[in-house]
């Protein structure tokens, strides 16, 4: 893996599109679920929200759309600030959950309904509601109401609907929840190709961290109200700067542990079974209770127990369960239970109470806090 | 979540009821003109009927002058000279001004014979304006020498007055001010309210004997054979109450179909007098209110889900114990919410005992109507209305607690 | 449906019983509307069965006497006008109550559903004591204020059943989209939701056709409703012009009826 991959992503330019600036938000009065909310995205950039549900994600998204206010801070559209600008003036396209297409209006009328607002009628109006109809490719559906449409069609139409008067900003609030899994896949390209050859800016909420991961250029991880991380897929992948963020992308193993040492970014530590451990981690802290993070496909098994490996350590099989292209192999170590992906061409036969050594390298064992 | 910084708490606080202000004070005023409209239309009124209760306005407007000097009387003997010269003298202005009778009428209530004893008095001080006015009254009737006579006037002199609302609970003052019931055949309140209590008591029973079964076949019968079920439950409900009492009019007749089936399968052998009786009244207001409480147990037996009955079965509860431990306990807020509502709606009624039921059978709404149009006393009509009021408004508080505004469906 | 297939012998004989029981209370609940109907084209003034011979003269009775015929105007006005009131009334009022942010909900829901729980009796007097003094007794626009009184809670309940099945959603998407927000009641909001005010209109509507008491209590003989003329006509004599009435009556109640069936039946299509 590149090392070298810079932590956080790019900064944004001063004309960002979207800016949050030191923004809470509070329903009571005694909690916040937005909490000194940060942010920046850039024209053109495709940033996703991510997080379990009463993370602040849908909220952000609300306060975005002008549905909510913040409680604090300020909220700037193309450097104006826009606490105040109710929704039908922000210009925005939106799509629901459940897409909210109106049902007593046939899908034409529907994509043609924000042109009236903006004084398109008639054949000009017709131009843009076939044109939108044909970029989701349901040209032949215009008639139709929206209760006649399979999911993925309503899906289509919601989207012609938030692109036809050609907003510069679109936001999506999960709206492929609904679908099903392969039909979900196919809508992400489509999505995501559409951003891209419109250049229109887009923020998209979610709580489907592969969803997350396909479509993005940056995600933000929202949990208890903030953020917990921004950056690029792959460096949230690679590089969680926190056990919520580790445990909440993909499969992880954390074992707690104590800090003995720092060497640069290499920090040794010692597991509660006293195992020794190199790993690797930005926040330089002697001593303390840290963690660490260490992805399931990182484990590998070493065969030559002659060999001189470091981070290795021994590990009893409990079970193993066939994944078709990997095996998902369940071990006890280190005094608790961890899991390790063995790639297809290394699977073979494990039986249980098997002695197995496992190893990790330095670089993908990651010191977290807490 | 993250909770707020305790120092900046207030001003969160204050921030967040700002910001929703707005909104609540838009979706407010949508409701502004209903609860206006509500309360001159309908919370006055009714207001109007509480105060009538109390209100006591005859004999302070009548004769002013002799309850202001009844003040310093002793009460113990009757009254001197100048007592009776006022009261002679405002009886005549009362005889000019036709109040005469207005006064009489409302001591009446309180001491029998004070209505012509009042008007013949007011006559005759009209007609022979001269004092000594002690001995004439006495002269009259012997009841004007009576302390107890004057206890009465000067316990009315004030405008207000318990006496109606003692009255609707049967109690009443003795002269020397004490509270004791009343005795006799003047006790009839507290029967009634008894009596309706009962009957809606009843009527209650009879609808959730009748309609639990309902409710649970609606839960089982195949869609098509339930919606046609519901329909025959919702088209009783959306008929005119007085056509069904008409019906039930119709029917209960002595020489009316109930009676014909009945000797026709022989289980009579002369015409049962059903009409104008309890029993008649009870079938009638439970035909009418077995809707209401069919539909809230029905709304709660649907939300059962099938799987608790099977599982009981599969953990060993026979039938009837599965049904009686599993099933019966949820069904229980359906049952108190219908039972509520024809509880409630049966306290009130007056058509159907009034079409339906015997002089025995008239509820309070009919007393306070016959009150109102008959004896044209709206005081007792009012403090029986305040009766019935206080002990439906408790019971639709008990509703509110229990099953809340929300929870009323209409089908 | 009926039986699960696993009831024992004992309890398909019980449960066979509670369907014939609920069989017969559902025959009570229907058998006594239709029995006046035959009596309304008797050719004879005696209530007996069976009906001896069929006519039509307590019909030409009904549609002959002015009494009736006023009746039915003054119950029409009447209902159409506190129909127009308390469909505008409720609807805005169960808007309102929609909002997540409306003050104290549940005390003010109490109070909009009140009329429906309190005794008619002290609606009617206290209506007479209220009216009476603003002379507003003995008139149409008193009667419509009671009534309106009385129907309001059906439409608030009726509208705000509709609403909490409303996607709010709907309404933002409409915003999002550029409609000013009174454009978006009009042109999303409404409707979605004019299924549930005709609801709640048919109700209000069924509610003061029907309506007696208040009605005896604060019309003059030039108000009276055909509710009213009917009570007073039991009361005096009860005769087949009456059953006449009642049929009417039961068959506006039917098609009142069968009109809201349609109706809802359309909106979960």
């Amino acid at each position: 893996m590149n090392t070298t991959m810079p932590e956080t992503a790019a900064p944004v330019p001063g004309d960002a599109a979207i800016r949050f600036e030191g923004v809470r938000k509070s329903y009571d009065g005694s909690h916040y679920v937005v909490d000194d909310l940060n942010l920046a995205v850039a024209r053109g950039e495709f940033l996703t929200m991510l997080g379990p549900s009463g993370s602040g994600k849908t909220t952000t998204l609300m306060m975005l759309g002008g549905f909510e206010r913040p409680t604090v801070g300020r909220i700037m559209l193309d450097g104006k600030p826009v606490e105040r600008l109710p929704p039908e003036k922000r210009n925005i396209g939106f799509v629901f959950q459940n897409y909210a297409l109106f049902p007593h209006m046939t899908v034409a009328q529907n994509i043609a309904f924000p042109l009236r607002y903006r004084g398109i009628t008639g054949a000009a109006a017709e131009a843009r509601v076939a044109k939108a109809l044909d970029m989701v490719r349901l040209g032949h559906l215009g008639a139709r109401k929206p209760g006649q449409l399979s999911g993925g069609q309503q899906q289509r139409v919601a989207l012609a609907r938030a692109l036809v008067f050609e907003p510069a900003l679109v936001l999506m609030d999960e709206p492929l929840g609904a679908l099903d899994k392969q039909l979900r896949e196919r809508m992400q390209l489509e999505i995501k190709q559409l951003q891209k050859s419109l250049g229109i800016t887009m923020v998209y909420v979610t709580h489907d961290q592969s969803e997350a991961l396909t479509m993005s250029d940056r995600i933000a991880v929202f949990h208890d109200g903030r953020i917990q991380q921004l950056s690029d897929p792959e460096t949230l992948y690679n590089k969680p700067v926190n056990r919520f963020v580790a445990e909440f992308i993909g499969e992880n193993n954390t074992v707690p542990c104590t800090v003995q040492r720092w060497q640069g970014r290499d920090v040794e530590v010692t597991t509660a079974d006293g195992t020794r451990f190199m790993a690797r981690g930005d926040a330089a802290r002697t001593g303390g209770e840290a963690s660490l993070s260490i992805r399931p496909e990182r484990l590998i098994i070493v065969t030559d127990t002659r060999a001189k490996v470091s981070n290795g350590f021994p590990a009893v099989v409990r079970e193993g369960s066939f994944l078709g292209d990997q095996l998902r192999l369940t071990v006890d170590a280190l005094g608790q239970t961890l899991v390790a992906r063995i790639p297809a061409r290394d699977i073979r036969r494990f039986d249980r109470g098997e002695k197995l050594t496992l190893a990790c390298d330095p670089a993908h064992c990651r010191l977290l806090e807490g | 979540m993250h909770d707020v910084a305790r120092q900046e708490r207030s001003a969160i606080r204050k921030a967040v009821k700002q910001a929703e202000r707005p909104s609540q004070r838009r979706a407010f005023l949508l409701a502004v003109p209903l609860l206006a409209f509500l309360i001159l239309a309908f919370v006055m009124p009714i207001a109007l009927l509480l105060f009538t209760s109390v209100t006591n306005p005859e004999t302070k407007s009548v004769i002013p002058n002799t309850v202001a000097l009844l003040q310093s009387w002793d009460g113990k003997a009757a009254p001197g000279e100048e007592i009776y010269a006022a009261l002679a003298d405002e009886l005549r202005t009362a005889q000019a001004n036709r109040t005469a009778a207005m006064l009489g009428k409302r001591l009446n209530y309180e001491l029998p014979g004070m209505r012509s004893r009042v008007v013949a008095t007011a006559r005759a001080v009209t007609t022979d304006p001269h004092a000594p006015y002690r001995e004439k009254f006495i002269g009259l009737d012997p009841a004007w020498g009576d302390p107890a006579l004057w206890q009465v006037i000067k316990r009315n002199g004030s405008s207000l007055t318990p006496y109606y609302l003692m009255t609707a609970v049967d109690l009443e003052k003795t002269p020397d001010g004490a509270i004791q019931k009343v005795k006799g055949d003047q006790a009839i309140f507290i029967g009634i309210l008894g009596r309706t209590l009962f009957i809606a008591a009843l009527v209650t029973l009879a609808t959730l004997l009748l309609g639990y079964p309902v409710a649970y076949v609606l839960t089982i019968a195949p869609a098509a054979v339930a919606s046609i079920m519901m329909l025959m439950v919702l088209l009783p409900l959306w008929t005119s109450l007085l056509v069904r009492t008409t019906a039930w009019v119709v029917l209960l007749q002595s020489d009316g179909i109930i009676n014909d089936i009945l000797m026709g399968l022989g289980l009579i052998a002369h015409k049962a007098q059903l009409i104008f009786t309890r029993l008649g009244t009870v079938i009638a207001m439970t035909h009418i209110q077995l809707p209401f409480t069919i539909l809230p147990i029905y709304s709660v037996m649907r939300s059962i889900p099938p799987t608790h009955l099977r599982a009981a079965r599969s953990l060993g509860a026979s039938p009837f114990s599965a049904f009686w431990r599993v099933y019966a306990p949820q069904t229980l807020p359906g049952v108190v919410a219908g039972s509520l509502i024809t509880f409630i709606l049966s306290l009130g009624y007056y058509i159907t005992p009034a079409l339906v039921g015997g002089p025995g059978d008239q509820m309070v709404s009919n007393f306070i109507s016959f009150f109102i149009n008959r004896d044209l006393n709206w005081g007792l009509a009012s403090a029986l209305g305040v009766v019935l009021l206080t002990v439906t408004l408790s019971i639709y508080f008990l509703f509110l607690r229990l099953v809340g505004a929300d929870k009323l469906k209409l089908g | 449906m009926w039986l699960p297939s696993y009831a024992t012998p004992t309890e398909r004989f019980f449960r066979t019983l509670v369907v014939f029981f609920s069989f017969a209370v559902l025959v009570f609940l229907i058998a006594p509307l239709f029995v006046i109907v035959p009596l309304s084209f008797s050719a004879d003034p005696f209530f007996t069965f069976p009906v001896p011979k069929y006519s039509l003269r307590w019909y030409y009775d009904f549609f002959s006497n002015e009494r009736w015929i006023t009746g039915i105007i003054n119950s029409t006005i009447t209902a159409v006008l506190t129909t127009i009131l308390a469909t505008t009334l409720g609807t805005m009022a169960a808007l309102g109550l929609a909002s997540p942010h409306f003050p104290w909900r549940r005390a003010v829901m109490a109070i909009l559903i009140s009329p429906m729980i309190i005794p008619i009796v002290i609606v009617a007097v206290g209506s007479y004591l209220f009216y009476g003094p603003i002379g507003l007794t003995n008139t149409r626009l008193g009667l419509v204020l009671a009534h309106t009184a009385l129907a309001t809670p059906f439409v608030v309940i009726t509208v705000t059943a509709t609403l909490s099945t409303y996607d709010t959603n709907l309404s933002r998407a409409a915003l999002s989209l550029g409609a000013p927000p009174l454009n978006t009641f009009l042109v999303v909001t409404l409707p979605n939701i004019i299924t549930g005010i005709i609801s709640g209109a048919i109700f209000a509507f069924a509610t003061s056709f029907d309506e007696v008491v208040v009605a005896l209590f604060l019309t003059g003989a030039e108000q009276r409703t055909l509710p009213v003329q009917m009570f007073s006509g039991i009361r005096d004599q009860i005769n087949p012009t009456i059953m006449a009435a009642a049929t009417i009556l039961l068959a506006l109640s039917i098609g009142l009826f069968v009109a809201l069936t349609l109706l809802t039946r359309k909106k979960t299509d």
